[in-house]
């Protein structure tokens, strides 16, 4: 009889497939070990070094403190940005709708670095000309409390730095609340409001705690990237992490320890965004999943 | 006003820089991207765990971070080995966003890939295809159209973090608008005026065209 079945050779295949399995089992093991020692290496470098950080560490450890403390109080005030954006934005009046156009559309339109630029040397400077000044207003209303050394000279720094990052982070929440609020269905606000809610508390009661389900997870993520931006206030002078490292590793010498400095720094803005990002990770699959 | 006007030949030339920095960089961070996003979804672990360690790193360190490591602390090194001539504003520019891109571009590629059915790549295989070949001719295929509002999202953010150039002393818009700011101080809110005139013309379009892409390939899906 004759055979039109393609004769295949299942035993050797099989064979030969447990082999690559093998091979490839093996060859994951060994690059496991070589990045033990990858990173002993890389502990190894970072004691060799350990002169510089003893110097360095509790400086660059406060200023660390400052980034997140700033980035903390951005974040709440550019919740407050995004939520007048987003609640501009479903306006009934069509002015108002239009203004929060324009405000979302020029700051997602502009560097963040031109933002602040235009923030601190921009209106900070106009104000100062007619006569607002942050820093001695700061100045004069610890005075009383006896407490006006703690004003940094750099307080007027701050201060715009971090309206200018709330500012430009308000306009992408108002997108992200903007989105949350429409994707709660319709039918719900209907069927509140047919059954005798007033507007208002259809907003509070109903919608917003389904829009929440939607905002939540983008938070971690631009607050993350809220941290990463506050490092560009080292432009305007603020003595935070990056700034602080910088100034710590332009007066060394020797190349390698300047850029152990950079390494370093760096890595302690690791520190703090890869545990916030992988808590970001979990609050996405934990969202993901309906009530 | 007049100041604006009369200084609007440089602005504009700072405007050219931004587009050639984003220009040169962002297919290289495409590239760079495929290829970390082929060594991510590899079996083998030396492919597959360095790829995800520098996704990783490139997206928890700002990017003001990285371009002053390598303008100031590569280029320290550099300067060691007499190699200062790779170490000017250009190179570590590109350098740096085209890498930090990738990064952002890898994680786009891989949810693509993810996002053609299974069952394509199945069917593949079953048909005697190897999976090269299927990754090749039948899942990436279908992936770009998908890829590509992404990508022009991307495009955008570079196109606003070349400005971060400005700090390296490279000749982008925004230290064209920092250096004319520094010299012209009493007349400055103009020039910012204009900055920002020139970015949103810059990136306005771009987005438009991306929405309507976007919402062209929803239709067709």
């Amino acid at each position: 009889m004759e055979q039109t079945m393609l004769e295949i050779d299942v035993d050797a295949a099989h064979r030969a497939h447990q082999q690559r399995m093998m091979i490839l089992r093996v060859a994951n093991i060994l690059f496991y070990l070589v990045l033990v020692a990858a990173v002993a290496g890389f502990i190894y470098y970072v004691y060799s070094n350990l002169a510089l950080i003893n110097t360095y560490f509790i400086y660059l450890l406060q200023a660390a403190g400052l980034t997140i403390g700033l980035s903390a109080v951005s974040m709440i005030l550019a919740v407050i940005f995004g939520f007048l954006g987003a609640m501009g934005r479903l306006s009934r009046f069509a002015p108002v709708r239009y203004l929060a156009l324009l405000y979302v559309e020029v700051v997602r339109g502009t560097p963040i670095l031109v933002q602040l630029l235009l923030w601190y040397y921009g209106v900070g400077y106009t104000l100062s000309n007619l006569g607002f000044d942050p820093y001695t207003v700061a100045f004069n209303a610890l005075t009383p409390l006896q407490e006006n050394s703690i004003v940094p000279l750099a307080f007027s720094a701050f201060f715009y730095g971090v309206i200018g990052l709330s500012f430009n982070y308000g306009a992408y929440l108002t997108e992200v609340f903007r989105t949350g609020i429409e994707s709660v269905d319709r039918g719900q606000s209907e069927a509140a409001l047919s059954l005798g809610i007033n507007s208002r508390q259809t907003m509070r009661k109903i919608v917003l705690p389904q829009a929440i389900r939607i905002t939540i997870p983008p938070f971690t993520n631009y607050f993350i990237t809220l941290i990463q931006d506050s490092a560009l206030l080292s432009v305007l002078g603020v003595t935070e992490l990056e700034q602080t490292m910088g100034s710590f590793a332009y007066p060394l010498i020797d190349p390698n320890q300047k850029l152990f400095l950079f390494i370093f720094g760096a890595l302690i803005y690791f520190a703090i965004c890869y545990p916030l990002s992988l808590l970001a990770r979990y609050f996405e699959s934990r969202f993901a999943r309906a009530y | 006003m007049n100041l604006a006007i009369q200084l609007l030949p440089q602005f504009l030339l700072g405007a050219l820089n931004t587009v050639i920095y984003c220009v040169v960089s962002f297919p290289l961070a495409l590239l760079i991207g495929l290829l970390l996003a082929v060594m991510r979804g590899s079996r083998i672990a030396w492919f597959r765990t360095p790829s995800k360690i520098f996704i990783e790193v490139m997206r928890g360190t700002p990017i003001i971070t990285q371009i002053f490591l390598v303008y100031y602390g590569l280029g320290a090194v550099l300067a060691n080995y007499n190699l200062s001539v790779y170490d000017n504003a250009w190179t570590a520019g590109i350098a740096v966003l085209a890498l930090n891109y990738s990064a952002y571009e890898a994680e786009v590629f891989r949810a693509g890939f993810l996002s053609v059915e299974a069952g394509q790549t199945e069917a593949a295989l079953s048909l005697g295809l190897n999976s090269g070949q299927s990754f090749r001719r039948i899942v990436l295929p279908q992936a770009i159209p998908l890829m590509i509002p992404p990508f022009v999202n991307d495009f955008i953010y570079m196109l606003k973090d070349s400005a971060i150039v400005s700090v390296i002393s490279g000749t982008e818009l925004t230290s064209v608008l920092d250096i004319y700011v520094f010299r012209f101080g009493s007349e400055r809110l103009p020039l910012y005026v204009l900055a920002i005139v020139l970015y949103l013309i810059l990136s306005l379009p771009t987005s438009y065209v991306a929405r309507t892409f976007e919402r062209r390939l929803r239709a067709a899906l």
